[in-house]
């Protein structure tokens, strides 16, 4: 009997933690075949891409928490992007009549500022209507790809690719923290994406407002009957996702050194993907930063692994769709094993 | 699940109807709010899930390599080439175009952006342009 028992437990240990086995063995096999993938280089590579890739994360995060999503969120980065790139640039396509780049905290303002109201519009109809966060995001999702578009076709641009940024632009988003080992550069972002993280900790941990959102996505009535204002709770978080997609696109159209109408394209999926893998449930409520980290972290890993063994690309979209399924299998065991 | 049950709207924990026939634990909330499934054929789901994935793995990395295309913009046409992670491009054969000079690859449309063939190291699909000179 007892033996049985253990049996489960160890049965139950592989089965919740499938997921992390199974990258671990990648990990493993992608090391063996290809020594270099566990060199500087490369971990820098993968901490720059985290760094890239965890606002939206931290973003989707407080939406999913909601028992909600955002899909919208890859749009609103291609934008926010698109946006900077146009105004922090050196050759003015969209606006021919400018002759020098805005200031660079206007601008960073501004993208703020749009991502806040696409939130806003996001949260509103959520919260208001009652409608479902995926009916809506949908909604933005396509309109806001449909404002990127004629955004583009401004001025004398013909929907081109936006470039030729700014060197301070670019200096302030990818010049080199500190450098490491044989003059492998850590990129500036990476500490701004550190700041957001710690600063989302506060917010989801040490606020009314972090505490009001956890109190909505487990039970909204509850949270209502408790004295919670739950519509503003639901736009606030939608908001803050908002302005975390705004950031990516910012950092993203200096990191990319252009941007264009395929920019942010399916981030989403894969900030999702991450908030799925580091335990941000879909049952809402339940969810931490950290694991969000550990979510963003091991997704750059295995596909940074992946594309070192240029592992057919086509094969990615197949492969993380399988992660994100079944990492909701191991998120719906891990709930209805709970007791 | 019977169909009163599969009519009740998912939104939100509260309004969402509690499962009936789970083996263990509380019935699934929120986005799940509709899923009713024992943790028995969830664990069959996630070994089938697993395996899929590690197949999809072996698969890609069956057929791994990345295209580099080559879009001469107007010129003879130039073979595709796939590489691996980190390789260096085998330069081609250059394309021609009548009454007009080839001034080499580059990485975007706009030819701002070149490609040197000696250190440029591929990371990823991708097709290079064709630079033309008026001769």
């Amino acid at each position: 009997m007892a033996e049985k028992e253990k049996m489960k437990k160890v049965g139950d240990i592989l089965l919740n933690n499938a997921m992390y086995i199974i990258i671990a063995l990648a990990v493993v096999y992608i090391t063996i075949m290809r020594p270099k993938f566990i060199e500087l280089p490369s971990i820098i590579n993968v901490l720059s891409l985290t760094a890239a890739k965890l606002p939206i994360a931290l973003g989707i995060g407080g939406c999913i928490v909601l028992t909600g999503t955002d899909i919208s969120a890859g749009r609103v980065v291609g934008l926010t992007a698109c946006i900077s790139a146009s105004l922090l640039t050196k050759t003015f396509k969209v606006f021919p009549n400018m002759d020098s780049a805005l200031p660079l905290p206007l601008v960073l303002l501004l993208v703020i500022a749009i991502g806040a109201a696409v939130g806003f519009v996001n949260g509103f109809s959520v919260a208001k209507f009652k409608l479902h966060p995926f009916i809506v995001t949908l909604s933005t999702q396509l309109i806001v790809y449909g404002i990127i578009l004629i955004y583009l076709m401004q001025g004398v641009n013909n929907g081109q690719t936006l470039s030729g940024l700014t060197d301070g632009y670019r200096s302030f988003v990818t010049g080199a923290l500190f450098t490491v080992g044989n003059n492998v550069a850590v990129p500036k972002y990476v500490l701004y994406s550190i700041l957001l993280t710690a600063l989302m900790w506060l917010i989801w941990n040490k606020t009314t407002f972090g505490k009001n959102m956890f109190a909505v996505g487990s039970n909204e009535e509850a949270a209502n009957v408790s004295g919670v204002n739950v519509s503003r709770t639901i736009i606030l978080v939608f908001m803050l996702a908002g302005i975390m997609y705004a950031l990516t696109g910012f950092l993203d159209s200096a990191r990319i050194a252009s941007a264009n109408a395929n920019t942010g394209l399916n981030y989403e999926c894969d900030a999702i993907a991450a908030c799925v893998i580091g335990g941000v449930s879909f049952v809402g409520g339940i969810g931490r930063i950290s694991g969000i980290v550990v979510g963003v972290v091991l997704l750059q890993i295995i596909f940074a692994g992946l594309s070192f063994l240029a592992v057919d690309p086509n094969m990615l979209y197949i492969i993380k769709g399988l992660i994100i399924l079944t990492a909701c299998a191991i998120d719906m065991r891990k709930y209805l094993v709970r007791k | 699940m019977t169909e009163n049950e599969k009519k009740e709207p998912a939104r939100g924990p509260a309004t969402t109807a509690p499962a009936a026939n789970q083996t263990a634990g509380p019935p699934l909330r929120g986005l799940y709010g509709q899923v009713n499934i024992s943790v028995k054929t969830l664990n069959v789901i996630i070994l089938v899930l697993a395996a899929a994935l590690v197949i999809s793995m072996a698969i890609g990395i069956a057929n791994r390599g990345f295209m580099v295309n080559f879009d001469s913009l107007g010129g003879t046409t130039v073979e595709s080439q796939k590489r691996m992670y980190d390789e260096l491009i085998e330069e081609p054969e250059p394309p021609t175009r009548e009454g007009y000079l080839f001034d080499g690859w580059y990485r975007d449309r706009d030819t701002t952006q070149p490609w040197d063939m000696e250190t440029d190291t591929v990371t990823e699909p991708m097709t290079l342009y064709a630079r033309w000179r008026q001769r």
